[in-house]
């Protein structure tokens, strides 16, 4: 936020952006594909209430790879979790938006 | 026993009911009548007659008297206790009675009691009923004891048999019914002859009754001990077994999200993108180069690297320039006394000798002064010797300050045939290769580098050998373009794009031999191979070809179908063909067939034509004069001529390589040195120096000393043209002349 606030002074560049980009993930790329465009349907719907979102990305990827997948929307939040290895995903989206997609049953 | 019939006839009628009802659908009874059978209407035989059954039987003879002989009177004879029946035939069954002594018997000693059902019993019973109807007329009275209990069983049994699974409450009602009638059996059996008389027909259908039960008494549980048995298989002992898998890895993930770490991870993200997109571009202008992700180290090793190599081609220079001081001398300063002395004559002394080591057996194919340093000159090594191609070739560039080894030198897949150095950039070279391929070098590029653009091997290749290759006027849009002529009968005009060239075929050299026959009724058209090309020093759109048999077109860039004119310059195929340099409309040709010619524009039949005895390689205009060319045979020779001096024969003919082992190739003249380099079969490339004889320049008339060197030059040859073309041009005349001498 800091630096967003920087930036309008160097005028050089204000550039939002809103592309999913992935922080972190071990998925498979079929996998993880799925999920960073579950996540951007997800959050474009849902784009007030993160909570429908998440319900929305979790449902579905329970449906589609099984159960026990947890989900955290947000703009900021901590979080430690274990995972099962090859289902983790962390992305931001939106310019604003952490997601958080893992599966541990 | 009456009260049993009875009861049997409303069972039967019954049954008979039910098996109709049962029957109707299975097939429309047709019933058989007599013939004098009485008719009755339908009513009557609908209406139902009650009968009453009685055990009176009315044939009974209340009080039978006979004649008594001893007392002489008569006396009643004395009743029999059983009814009036005769027994005819009495044959002991297997069934006993379920409450009889020896069944009882039986059942203590645990016999029979899983078979008996309720049907079972029953049924013996009904046999033995039947049995003891006959027996019934046996006189001989019976145990009437056991009979008692008869009819309440016979009852039921008679019920449940004709009606299948009539329900139990019929067999009650029949048994309500016999109750009554068993107050008075001594009337029944009084009157039963007589009720057996009354019902003759009823009895009829009693009997048949009694023989379609028979069969069913055959189901007898005492004669077929019918039981149930089981057999029980052999059951597997069940076991558990378990197995434990290693449980999915997991793994510990932690991460903080703030709106300044996504913000700096997406500017992160933006930056390494922009930059990918700007390494984009020049990666596609040279994607040949695979390798391009170099460390520093790396890059500082190689720039060590250069610098070394850069000393250490110094200090090669160094060495040499000491070795051949001599020649260097000679090179600059030493001009062939001798010349002084024999008018009109010169003579060439030879410098370096330039090989290359790898290349010994290759031939030299083209050799090329650099046309901005003058110390320059670009070598291709390829193979003339069709038979024993040689698989590689190399493109060399040598210096003269360096006879050891050449500047520049990379090796190619294929025999570099022909070559051309870019005038505008003079480290751009184009080749032409044994296998069809055109190739650009850029001899700035380090020396690993290979080609920078190839054409495509497999869409816009030539087909055969590239034999001339020659750079043009760049392109509307800026691009460099050369073309290249090949042993395929096509001229092909190349852009250098950015990454890539692109082909246009200009022009496809048709010939004058007829379609020949295909295999399958096509008529293939021959076309002529292309041997050498040249392009109009003025005018761009227009160039020459030499073909291999003979024929010089000249052609059109604008006209791609024909030829502006063509002439059948030799018999033999034409190797070069070179516009001259001070006047445009004359150009000297070579070919095999040992002849040099020189032509003008517009002429059919040549200026001057010189046979030297040896196929012509090459045929070169001197830079410096109007009138001077130079020209190399297969047998080692370097002619010079000069048509101001001598017009029929050369001013100088030296033999420059042994001509039993080696042919001189190619001869190019320095620009702006009076030095030629040729090339020979074993890819050495000698440098000789033209004697002053050889470079004799004009001198200005006394009258007007201002006018320079090249008007002076111009003036020459148009002088010289004069001479030969003023005296109406006959043909065959030049020719004579030479023949004459």
């Amino acid at each position: 936020m800091a630096e967003e606030a920087a930036a309008p002074g160097i005028t050089t560049e204000k550039v939002i952006h809103t592309y999913p980009l992935i922080r972190h993930s071990d998925m498979s790329e079929e996998m993880r594909v799925e999920a960073v465009e579950l996540s951007v349907t997800a959050c474009e719907k849902f784009s007030h209430n993160n909570e429908l979102a998440a319900r929305m990305v979790k449902e579905t990827m329970d449906k589609k790879f099984g159960p026990a997948f947890h989900v955290v929307v947000g703009e900021s939040y901590g979080f430690e979790i274990t995972y099962e290895c090859t289902t983790i995903c962390y992305l931001y989206f939106g310019g604003n938006q952490a997601i958080c997609i893992w599966k541990c049953s | 026993m009456a009260p049993k019939k009875q009861k049997e006839v409303t069972a039967k009628s019954r049954g008979n009911l039910v098996e109709d009802d049962n029957l109707d659908w299975l097939k429309p009874r047709t019933l058989v009548k007599p013939d004098d059978q009485e008719d009755v209407p339908e009513a009557d035989l609908e209406e139902e007659v009650g009968r009453i059954l009685t055990t009176i039987n009315p044939q009974w003879v209340a009080d039978r008297v006979a004649y008594h002989y001893g007392q002489g009177k008569f006396v009643v004879t004395p009743r029999p206790t059983f009814g009036k029946a005769y027994p005819l035939f009495i044959y002991q069954g297997t069934a006993i009675r379920k409450d009889s002594d020896e069944a009882k018997a039986q059942i203590a000693a645990g016999y029979g009691m899983v078979g008996f059902d309720d049907a079972g019993p029953k049924r013996a019973k009904v046999k033995k009923s039947t049995a003891e109807e006959e027996e019934e007329e046996e006189p001989e009275p019976e145990p009437g004891g056991a009979e008692e209990a008869r009819p309440d069983e016979d009852m039921a049994g008679e019920e449940e048999r004709p009606e299948g699974d009539e329900p139990e409450p019929v067999a009650e009602d029949a048994a309500a019914e016999t109750a009554p009638t068993e107050g008075e059996p001594a009337a029944g059996d009084e009157e039963e002859g007589k009720e057996e008389d009354e019902k003759g027909p009823e009895e009829g259908a009693f009997m048949d009754e009694v023989i379609d039960i028979k069969p069913r008494i055959k189901k007898l549980a005492n004669q077929f001990n019918f039981c149930e048995r089981a057999a029980l298989t052999y059951n597997y002992p069940r076991r558990s077994v378990d197995t434990q898998t290693v449980p999915p890895p997991r793994a510990n993930f932690g991460a903080t999200a703030l709106q300044c770490i996504i913000f700096d991870f997406y500017q992160e993200d933006y930056t390494r993108k922009m930059k990918e997109k700007e390494e984009e571009r020049p990666k596609r202008l040279r994607k040949k180069k695979a390798k391009h992700v170099k460390t520093e180290q790396q890059i500082h090793d190689e720039k060590l690297a250069q610098r070394i190599r850069e000393a250490w081609a110094i200090l090669e220079r160094l060495v040499n320039q000491n070795i051949y001081d001599d020649i260097a001398q000679d090179y600059r300063y030493w001009d062939d006394p001798s010349d002084e002395f024999r008018e009109g004559m010169g003579s060439l002394l030879p410098l370096w000798k330039f090989q290359f080591e790898p290349m010994r057996c290759h031939a030299v194919c083209d050799v090329q002064w650099n046309p901005h340093y003058q110390d320059l000159f670009a070598v291709a090594y390829g193979s003339l010797d069709f038979t024993n191609q040689q698989k590689i070739g190399c493109l060399c560039l040598y210096s003269i300050k360096n006879p050891a080894y050449p500047e520049y030198s990379v090796i190619t897949e294929s025999p570099v045939i022909c070559l051309d150095v870019y005038t505008d950039i003079p480290y751009l070279i184009c080749v032409g290769l044994y296998d069809g391929n055109v190739c650009v070098y850029n001899a700035q590029l380090t020396l690993e580098s290979s080609y920078q653009y190839k054409s495509d091997s497999v869409r816009d290749k030539h087909c055969n050998i590239v034999w001339e290759i020659r750079w043009g006027p760049r392109l509307i849009d800026g691009e460099p373009s050369f073309f290249s002529i090949s042993g395929d009968g096509r001229v092909v005009q190349w852009a250098v794009m950015p990454g890539e060239l692109q082909a246009t075929t200009i022009i496809t050299l048709t010939s004058n031999v007829p379609p020949i026959p295909g295999p399958d009724g096509t008529m293939l058209t021959v076309n002529s191979c292309g041997s050498c090309i040249c392009f109009h020093p003025d005018k761009p759109e227009i160039f020459m070809v030499g073909t291999e048999d003979g024929m010089i077109h000249t052609c059109s860039l604008k006209y791609n179908r024909n030829y502006v004119r063509s002439v059948q310059g030799h018999h033999m195929p034409v190797y070069r063909i070179h516009y001259n340099c001070y006047n445009n409309s004359i150009y000297a040709s070579c070919s095999g067939d040992w002849r040099v010619k020189i032509w003008e524009d517009g002429r059919d039949e040549p200026l001057f034509m010189f046979e030297l005895g040896s196929p012509v390689g090459d045929v070169k205009w001197a830079p410096y004069s109007s009138t001077v060319f130079a020209a190399c045979t297969a047998d080692g020779k370097v002619y010079v001529f000069d048509l101001n001096v001598d017009k029929y024969r050369p001013i100088c003919v030296q033999a420059v390589v042994s001509k039993k082992t080696k042919k001189l190739t190619r001869v190019d003249f320095n620009v702006k040195l009076p030095v030629i380099v040729c090339g020979d079969t074993k890819g050495t490339c000698h440098v000789l120096k033209l004697s002053p004889n050889l470079r004799v320049m004009c001198k200005p008339p006394k009258k007007a000393q201002g006018i320079d060197q090249r008007t002076l030059q111009i003036l020459k040859l148009d002088k010289l043209l004069s001479l030969v073309r003023d005296p109406p041009f006959e043909t065959g005349v030049v020719d004579e002349k030479f023949e004459d001498d």
